[in-house]
């Protein structure tokens, strides 16, 4: 383990910023993933340990003109039970009852879930669907500085993001569906609970006079990042949908997604689950 | 839950009823003191280095940075003990080794420090030069010609004298153990057949992931006595392997036991982290602990024993089995514990759950550098049984019979010795079919299911059936099978029992508590057991085999009896009666005919003690089961009672992507008779979860002798969610050798999960899988052919 000189745990925003302006900090959010990977060497240490879980106004899932802004200590056992992510955006709200287990819902945070930037994060692959931005916050001479990034711009890799190191993620910020969206959400892994994806997806779109218009694709645990199939979402919003098209636009995903093997699957399976799955749910909605 | 029962005369009886485990309140509240809080004054910890390399030469080892870190007391190698000596089955296993590293989780150095950051430290500043050797990866690979000879070398260690003496013998090859069986002649079972089938199959990596990690407290005292707290299963024979270890005498030698969390047969035999923390304590004059990381556990932990299995079977046209010949490799590991003998087990499976009348059966136990193979609760049933019960129905297939007439047909009876010398003298096998066959409705699905193969629904059901045979009465492997108690009871009828039969979370303290007052006509809650202790506690063989309700119970009730006997005869004169015709109930002497109070225990017990003959009541018992050792050729009644079982797995298979749900397990146990209906249940349907995993999720990941996913993220058990509804039926024999009727069934409920799994995903799908386990993408690579079967491979012909 790296040595750890200064442990801070400020209670606002801005004393947060000035920590990370001054130089290098691991940020400490629910710890879920920081602790079992810095514990097994994965992670090394800064020499600052920021622990931001004080700053309460980083937590909660708010309206907002733009759609829903969700604060970034907001934790998955709070998103599982907020309404309006249970109404407007049941497709969050899905991925996050297949997340882990509740001992680690109850303290694992959405900010910490995408700055992990696994490429099988439960929370990226909705929210890349919902079409989702992340806020990040500095220290500025003004002030606090704000840039909005969208989070397809935000995963740059496997543990990867374009967040500077005097940054912090502060919130996520979402549009929401409009009427008459459809989505659905799978999460495929070994075991229903307490388990990592070897693949998992998400649909979206608005389903009018039997076309997904404004389709949305999105996969994780296939590529370096969780990522949108544009190809495959483009095939689905020119023409009605039917079983052709869906075929059309699983051989498009094909196409875009890069599998590895590892422990969890080999490259072979995780397309084979691509096609199999992403058809199984393309039917799903067309049937409904 | 359903039983075949007699109808109940005493009401009052303390046997069949649902009573809550002892220790649950405890173990439930977190006030249970296991020894990883325990701590004792003055304490070490210590901690291990373990090789980095798979198999390689030691060129050097330099411990001066680690000896210099504040607050380490001993940083130790196999120099330090020049007369450490083997441990293992075999005796080919130094703690700490010198020369070679055969697996990566061989022991180089161990640290002895105050506190465990320290001997942490002090691990990371020891240097290890190495010289890579090849690997040896595969039991294939280990048979091959020209392969690198494991143990090729004799294994030196100082005698009793002091002077060095070979313990374990170079060998020639790198086979640590072979087993062969015969009955009858099987080219005349050939001769005899109308069809033969034989198949390769390939029985995986699991561990036992106790929740509880390893560890272990040693303390020398002034004059040189031995305290350890272990979590042993076998203390009194670990007592005499210990003291040969260090050159004493066993009598030095104290172990206490406190509450074990899980052992599963993982704490049968000696592991070298045992010895190491003895020699720190002796070295530093300081008592030392030393408890493992997960990760350790998962490392350095010993494995249920891999095998690849060749069977060979055959029937007539009638559908009797004529023969059956099997060849395995076991892969060894690096070193010998008892993995290497689950061929005691296994050929039992093979010889007598089903007749058949010519028999072969060899085991190569095989050097490899892998994790090394120790016992686990089925102890090579599971392999066995995966084998026998797909052939079985395979030859009921190619007959065009139902797989339950078949077994039926050729199932054992009571009454019957089995040409390999079980003899049954109770057996509920035919009842255990036809019970779950019933209940699960397994007749009609199956033939239901079939029809459904090409209708076009990626989902599909099936069902499939599997039966085991397991030791329910001990069994004689070591020159006594017994277990020793002591019983006294106080002034005020409370009794404390004394057994030397060990609680591993199994709920044998509850048993015994339960068939001591049964005897003594108390309540549950007057007795307090006392079963962790060897300066206190009677011999025993220790926690194996099933045994411990069966031999643990026998030897309670034989000194509850005496107890009885004891009490009642001194009762008689005032009572004006003969003994015979008064007995102990609801904590009173009274007269057996009417029931009628003759005097308050307590009260009787005190005018005992205090009369002018005083006397207290304190008995002993030992009880030897009436079984017989095995002779060379492997024949005899080695346990004093059989169990049975028959299991129904229902499963749902997602052709798509090859996940198996098991949705239903229906399971009749022949059990002799319920003691304590709570307990028996918990331990079937956590048998029936551990045989879930078995067959559909855990899978130690062992690649070029590599652990890849020593963790609980990556080796994943069954978690709540896929716990199948269960549905258990007891079989009530009544066993005539059994306490209270009952036999052993601690093993019983994981041995054939795996094998009516893969029977009911033939079932859905006219598939079938040889290589466990039922892992998603494996089912899915099988349902498109994409996978190979396992093969014997050219190495091992």
């Amino acid at each position: 383990m790296t040595e750890i000189r200064d442990y801070v745990a400020p209670r606002s925003l801005a004393d947060a910023l000035r920590v990370l302006a001054s130089g290098p900090a691991t940020v400490l959010a629910g710890g879920t993933d920081l602790m079992p990977q810095s514990r097994a060497g994965r992670v090394r240490f800064a020499p600052t340990l920021l622990n931001v879980q004080g700053i309460d106004e980083l937590r909660g899932v708010a309206r907002d003109p733009g759609g829903v802004q969700i604060g970034a200590l907001t934790t998955i056992t709070s998103l599982l039970e907020d309404p309006l992510i249970r109404d407007r955006a049941p497709v969050l709200r899905t991925a996050c009852d297949h997340f882990a287990s509740s001992q680690i819902r109850n303290a694992a945070t959405l900010g910490g879930n995408i700055c992990n930037a696994s490429p099988a994060g439960d929370t990226l692959v909705p929210l890349l669907v919902l079409g989702a931005s992340v806020v990040l916050a500095s220290a500025g001479p003004e002030g606090i500085v704000k840039r909005r990034l969208p989070l397809a711009e935000f995963l740059v890799g496997p543990g990867r993001t374009a967040r500077r190191t005097d940054e912090l993620l502060v919130a996520v910020q979402a549009p929401l569906p409009p009427a008459g969206w459809v989505d659905r959400y799978l999460k495929f892994g070994a075991r229903p609970a307490l388990d990592i994806s070897a693949i998992a997806l998400a649909v979206g779109g608005t389903l009018r006079e039997g076309r997904l218009e404004d389709a949305r694709i999105a996969f994780g645990a296939v590529a370096p990042t969780a990522i949108r199939a544009s190809e495959a979402e483009r095939v689905l919003s020119e023409g009605p949908l039917d079983r052709a098209r869906i075929d059309r636009a699983v051989e498009a995903a094909d196409a875009t997604i890069r599998p590895i093997s590892d422990v969890r699957a080999s490259d072979w399976y995780r397309r084979e689950l691509v096609h199999n799955l992403l058809r199984r749910v393309l039917n799903d909605v067309c049937d409904a | 839950m359903a039983t075949t029962t007699l109808e109940r005369t005493n009401t009052d009886s303390l046997i069949g009823r649902r009573i809550p485990k002892l220790d649950a309140p405890d173990k439930a509240s977190g006030r249970t003191r296991y020894l990883h809080d325990i701590n004792i004054p003055g304490q070490l910890h210590a901690k291990i280095l373990r090789s980095s390399q798979v198999h390689a030469r030691i060129v050097s080892i330099d411990v001066e940075a680690a000896r210099r870190v504040p607050g380490v007391h001993a940083v130790i190698t196999a120099a330090d003990v020049p007369w450490q000596r083997p441990i293992g089955v075999t005796k080919d296993h130094l703690p700490l080794k010198s020369d070679i590293v055969r697996s990566r989780r061989d022991e180089i150095a161990a640290v002895a420090a105050d506190t465990v950051e320290a001997a942490d430290e002090a691990l990371r500043l020891i240097r290890v030069t190495y010289e890579p050797l090849p690997v040896v990866a595969t039991s294939a690979e280990a048979l091959a010609p020209g392969a690198p000879l494991l143990h090729g070398e004799d294994l030196r260690a100082p005698g009793r004298g002091g002077a060095l003496e070979v313990v374990h013998p170079a060998s020639k090859d790198n086979v640590a153990m072979v087993h062969e069986y015969r009955q009858g002649d099987v080219a005349q079972g050939e001769r005899d057949s109308a069809v033969v089938v034989e198949d390769v199959f390939w029985l995986h990596y699991v561990t036992h992931c106790c929740m509880g990690v390893s560890g272990v407290i040693a303390e020398f005292d002034p004059s040189g006595n031995l305290l350890l707290y272990s979590n042993t299963q076998v203390p009194f024979l670990h007592k005499r392997e210990f003291a040969e270890l260090l050159g004493i005498d066993p009598g030095r030698i104290r172990i206490i036991q406190p509450p074990i969390g899980g052992g599963f047969g993982s704490k049968l035999d000696i592991y070298p982290f045992e010895p190491i923390a003895i020699f720190l304590a002796k070295l530093t004059r300081r008592p030392v602990k030393l408890v493992f990381s997960r990760e350790e556990e998962f490392i350095a932990s010993p494995t249920r024993q891999p095998v690849l299995l060749k069977l060979r079977s055959g029937c007539d046209s009638a559908g009797r089995l004529t023969f059956r010949s099997v060849e395995t490799l076991h892969d060894n590991g690096a070193y010998t514990s008892w993995g290497a003998t689950t061929p005691f087990v296994m050929m039992q499976t093979i010889s007598s759950l089903y007749r058949v009348p010519h028999c072969h059966y060899r085991t190569r136990a095989v050097y490899t550098n892998n994790p090394y193979a120790g016992s686990f609760r089925g102890y090579g049933n599971l392999q066995a049984t995966f084998a026998v019960e797909a052939h079985m129905d395979k030859l009921a297939d190619a007959l065009g019979m139902d797989p339950l007439e078949f077994r039926l047909q050729n199932a054992q009876d009571p009454g019957e010795t089995t040409p390999q010398g079980m003899h049954f003298r109770s057996c509920g096998f035919k009842d255990c079919l036809r019970t779950a066959a019933e209940r699960s409705d397994y007749r009609a699905k199956r033939r239901a299911n079939l029809a459904h193969w090409n209708d076009g629904n990626p989902i599909k059901r099936g069902i499939g059936i599997a039966s085991m045979l397991h030791v329910g009465g001990g069994a004689k492997m070591y020159p006594s099978d017994g277990c020793g108690t002591i019983i006294k009871l106080d002034d005020f009828a409370k009794v404390t029992l004394i057994t030397g039969a060990s609680e591993i979370g199994q709920g044998s303290e509850t048993v015994l508590a339960q068939l001591t007052c049964e005897e003594l006509g108390l309540p549950i809650d007057a007795v307090t057991v006392v079963n962790n202790d060897t300066a206190i506690t009677p011999w025993d063989v220790g926690v194996h085999a099933s045994r411990t309700t069966f031999i643990g119970g026998n030897s309670a009730i034989g000194a509850a009896r005496k107890a009885k006997r004891k009490i009642l005869e001194a009762a008689a004169p005032t009572a004006g009666l003969a003994a015979d015709e008064l007995d102990l109930h609801g904590g009173s002497i009274v007269v057996k005919a009417t029931g009628e109070r003759v005097q308050d225990l307590g009260k009787f017990l005190r005018s005992l003690h205090f009369a002018e003959k005083a006397d207290l009541v304190m008995t002993t018992y030992y009880y030897e089961p009436p079984s017989v050792h095995l002779d060379r050729q492997y024949r005899g009644d080695v346990s004093a009672a059989y169990s049975w079982a028959t299991q129904v797995a229902e499963v749902e298979v997602d052709t798509e992507t090859g996940v198996v749900r098991l949705l239903k397990i229906t399971a009749a146990h022949d059990v002799g008779r319920v003691l304590n209906r709570l307990g028996i249940e918990g331990q079937i349907e956590g048998g029936i979860v551990m045989g879930q995993g078995y067959a559909l999720t855990e899978d130690l990941l062992v690649e070029g002798g590599v652990i890849k996913n020593p963790n609980f993220r990556d080796y994943k058990l069954i978690t709540a969610p896929e716990v199948p509804d269960v549905d258990v039926s007891f079989i009530e024999t009544f066993d005539g050798e059994g306490p209270q009727g009952a036999k052993g069934v601690g093993e019983a409920p994981a041995i054939c999960i795996a094998a009516a799994v893969a029977n009911a995903i033939y079932n859905a799908t006219g598939t079938r899988i040889y290589a466990l386990p039922f892992t998603p993408e494996k089912v899915y690579r099988a349902l498109r052919g994409k996978s190979t079967a396992p093969t014997w491979p050219e190495s091992a012909a």
